[in-house]
């Protein structure tokens, strides 16, 4: 640990083997969806279904436009939105979170740093960098594992530009600062780590419930602009080459509420066991 | 930073928890260089109070001074002259114990002047600090809690149940840097429950019980306030009777023989009435314990002890 911002250090430190797996397990993921797209085309492993691919389907390509999940964008799009993604996204950002002051609350440590000169705020903005940088690490390796993958397949290269793999990492780091801020707001006010890694889930995995239902039953289409992965689209950035300003900018204003919500709760509650 | 006042001053200090009462308009005032005692059974708002002291709660009404300073609003300068070791002290097991007191120290804002000193003081040797805390025993750890609490010389150093888990030897070691920080002039607020140790090291005493404070005495007051203990032995073979007026006193039979708690300004009086109407074949009379002058003053109803104080 560094002596400066033991705090941001200290939680990484004690996380240290979790995040090394899930960084691995990220690149072995996203090396295996470029692996499958370059062996078995999309388009071929979608006509066996022996119908068209309903519109529904691209909430699982990542897409809220023309990509479709039958396209090599599409299926990469899928690698970045997948199950798999996702818990290893929430994982993180749900330990991590936890991490920032409830989990001290609840182990009683919480005494011995905050009697010292640690301001509340120091400790929410060192823990809330610990999760930034975490969430920086598992984005970045899901970029450098699609972007080599890409650019050691000439095929994939041809429609899907570098600059696409960049702003659907970009966009992958939005989405998960946008989980961080309420997590972030959950773990400054509890003082228990289970409701901060529920309500992480709970917004992670209702979230894509909610846009997939949105997708597939019109009448439910408005509730869709309630879900982050509405604005989460990285088939369309990977198709299209272009970071779209208008979701990232709500993903990070939700980001950034979140963390403006946990200050004040933080300020005004006790911190003791 | 100089401050002419009381190191800790409580006016009316409460600390509700809903609709609990933790702390019920406390007052209390510790002079600076003094070693203070705090002392109350489980449950009493000991803990509270000192959360209360030192910024990690907000009091629900009140005014607390600490070195002159607001524990809250002046948090961030209070806190480099404090030292607190919590009554049930957490640490992060992964942490070795050299990680643990540099990661507190670097928290500290203050130089750790003293670390290696205490160290050998209470017996934490180099292999000891090197080995992760998830392997150290209670002991060990609470002399890990007591160095972090002493290494940057602190002004004030709170300490809550600060003998719990060490061995007669340490105890010893402990007890030696208390009165060193009491010769440097440091002030030292000891919450405990063992009372033997606040005798030796306090000079007054604060007495909490259900959030409310029961008495601040002297130790030495406390001391000549004590019960006499009576024993008297009778010979009629009789065993357990009633003793009239003396039943007040709890008697406790043992066989033939009978024991009192008596006050010392009653006793006289108890006697000449005990002996005109027993048989007594033979008596003692004793001072009782310090702790069992602490113990009535725990189970007194609040309003009479208060007024006693």
């Amino acid at each position: 640990m560094r002596a400066r911002f033991p705090l941001f250090w200290m939680v990484l430190h004690r996380r240290r083997r979790m995040l090394a797996g899930l960084v691995a397990g990220m690149v072995v993921f996203e090396a295996l969806i470029v692996l499958v797209a370059r062996a078995v085309p999309p388009v071929q492993l979608f006509t066996s279904v022996g119908r068209g691919v309903p519109d529904s389907l691209k909430a699982f390509s990542g897409s809220t436009g023309d990509v479709s999940v039958a396209s090599y964008p599409g299926l990469l799009g899928a690698g970045l939105v997948h199950p798999f993604w996702i818990a290893m996204q929430l994982t993180a950002v749900g330990a991590l979170a936890a991490a920032a002051v409830a989990a001290d609350v609840e182990a009683g440590t919480v005494e011995l740093l905050m009697v010292r000169p640690v301001s509340r705020l120091r400790l929410l903005g060192e823990r809330a960098a610990a999760v930034f940088a975490a969430s920086l690490a598992l984005n970045a390796a899901a970029t450098l594992a699609v972007a080599g993958g890409v650019a050691l397949s000439p095929t994939i290269h041809q429609v899907v530009p570098l600059r696409g793999v960049l702003a659907a990492g970009v966009l992958g780091f939005a989405f998960t600062l946008a989980l961080t801020g309420p997590a972030l707001a959950v773990s400054a006010a509890a003082r228990r780590r289970a409701p901060v890694i529920g309500a992480t889930i709970a917004l992670g995995a209702v979230g894509f419930a909610v846009n997939f239902v949105a997708m597939a039953w019109h009448r439910a289409a408005p509730l869709r602009y309630l879900s982050p992965f509405h604005y989460y689209t990285p088939g369309d950035a990977l198709a299209h080459g272009t970071l779209p300003w208008g979701p990232l900018t709500v993903l990070l204003a939700v980001g950034v509420a979140g963390l403006g919500t946990a200050a004040p709760l933080l300020l005004r509650r006790d911190l003791a066991p | 930073m100089a401050h002419d006042g009381p190191a800790i001053e409580l006016a009316a200090l409460s600390k509700n928890y809903g609709r609990k009462v933790g702390v019920d308009r406390l007052d209390l005032t510790v002079e600076q260089g003094e070693v203070f005692g705090f002392l109350g059974p489980n449950g009493a708002g000991k803990t509270t109070t000192i959360r209360c002291l030192t910024g990690l709660l907000r009091p629900s009404g009140g005014r607390v001074r600490v070195l002159g300073l607001d524990p809250v609003a002046d948090h961030r300068r209070l806190a480099p002259r404090l030292g607190y070791l919590p009554g049930e002290l957490r640490l992060y097991p992964e942490l070795t114990g050299e990680q643990t007191l540099r990661l507190l120290g670097d928290l500290q804002d203050a130089p750790t002047t003293r670390r290696r000193e205490l160290c050998e003081r209470l017996g934490l040797t180099t292999a000891d600090l090197g080995r992760p805390v998830r392997e150290y025993s209670r002991g060990m750890k609470q002399k890990l809690g007591l160095v972090q609490a002493f290494q940057h010389d602190p002004e004030l150093v709170v300490l809550d149940e600060p003998t719990e888990g060490l061995d007669p030897l340490v105890q010893e070691a402990f007890f030696a840097l208390l009165g060193d920080a009491a010769a440097a002039g440091r002030t030292v607020l000891l919450s405990s429950h063992v009372l033997p140790e606040v005798q030796r090291v306090c000079r007054r005493v604060a007495i909490v019980r259900a959030g409310k404070l029961v008495a601040v005495r002297a130790v030495a007051a406390l001391r000549e306030e004590r019960a006499r203990r009576v024993r008297l032995l009778l010979p009629d073979g009789q065993g357990g009777r009633d003793l009239g007026r003396a039943e007040r006193w709890s008697p406790q039979w043992h066989g033939h023989e009978v024991r009192l708690l008596v006050p010392p300004h009653e006793l006289v009086a108890e006697l000449r009435e005990i002996l005109a109407e027993l048989p007594v074949l033979d008596l003692s009379v004793e001072e009782a314990g310090l702790d069992e002058a602490f113990l009535d003053l725990y189970r007194r109803p609040v309003e009479e002890a208060q007024v006693r104080s």
